[in-house]
């Protein structure tokens, strides 16, 4: 069924975009995680993650019968592929009586940038709402679909 | 013999509100993957096939209807018009390859809509003048 494509492409959106809200909230949350984790006897800072997204690749049955039959789209919607991290260097911040401070009094800081957080939060609202838009008109559609025939 | 409910009226109206329901999942499909990197947007062709095949070209005429698929055909047409699906490859709208424009996207997300329902309207007049016709009030 063709509408239900619609659908799931727009539920698959959906999904990846509140994962991107959940990292940007995981990032947001620990702006100021010195202790992110523990390696070589030496703790690490929270490292910024982002969410790495790609279109669904349909299978290859799906593909030969949409191929075979001439209609039906390459992709149908998009997940997310994996949560990288952000290898740039943390932030050091001079607070000698941290006790996570080295010799010279700097503490490692992770790299996360609210101001980069916040723009990438407006931008995933953004990109859900026009997602739930799109599942709406597909919604309508299928309404209106059901009213063929009935008596008014 | 009187093709009621199989005529072409019905078949056209058929054709596009199939080419609006693909139309619709391709929209959906650009609009889940405005955020992906490197994605490239498509788009379904079937009102400008239909006005090429309807004539609005010079020599492009409908077909005529065939009692055997043996008949010599007469117009430049195949048969039913199928909707298309293009893939706009060249262009770019972000920096990182993607060439969805949202805007644009949610602009025909809203005309599609609106086109379905106009063809569902026009199905279901057809519908009830074929009720008028059967039950004769």
């Amino acid at each position: 069924m063709r509408l239900n494509d619609g659908f799931e492409a727009s539920a698959s959106a959906l999904t990846a975009q509140r994962l991107r809200m959940d990292v940007i909230a995981s990032n947001i949350a620990n702006a100021e995680t010195s202790r992110g984790r523990y390696v070589n006897g030496r703790w690490e800072p929270y490292a910024r993650k982002m969410v790495v997204l790609e279109p669904v690749r349909k299978t290859f049955t799906e593909l030969l019968e949409s191929k075979l039959s001439g209609r039906g789209s390459r992709t149908a919607g998009v997940k997310a592929a994996r949560i990288v991290e952000d290898s740039s260097p943390p932030r050091l911040v001079y607070n000698p009586t941290h006790p996570d401070a080295d010799e010279n009094g700097y503490v490692r800081m992770p790299n996360v940038d609210i101001l980069k957080e916040m723009v990438d939060m407006i931008s995933a609202t953004r990109s859900y709402e026009a997602n739930v838009t799109a599942l709406n008109a597909s919604k309508a559609m299928f309404t209106k679909a059901l009213e063929i025939g009935r008596h008014s | 013999m009187m093709n009621v409910l199989g005529g072409s009226e019905m078949a056209l109206l058929r054709g596009g509100i199939s080419a609006a329901e693909l139309r619709q999942q391709v929209i959906a499909d650009n609009i889940a993957n405005v955020d992906t990197p490197g994605f490239k947007r498509s788009e379904v062709l079937f009102e400008e096939l239909l006005a090429s095949r309807l004539g609005n070209q010079a020599g492009a005429k409908l077909e005529l209807k065939r009692t055997h698929e043996k008949h010599i055909p007469a117009g430049k047409g195949k048969g039913v018009v199928r909707p298309q699906l293009v893939t706009d490859a060249n262009t770019m709208m972000n920096n990182n390859g993607n060439n969805v424009d949202i805007d644009r996207e949610m602009a025909l997300l809203a005309k599609n809509q609106l086109r379905y329902n106009a063809m569902i309207q026009q199905l279901n007049h057809k519908i009830s003048m074929l009720r008028i016709g059967i039950e004769g009030r």
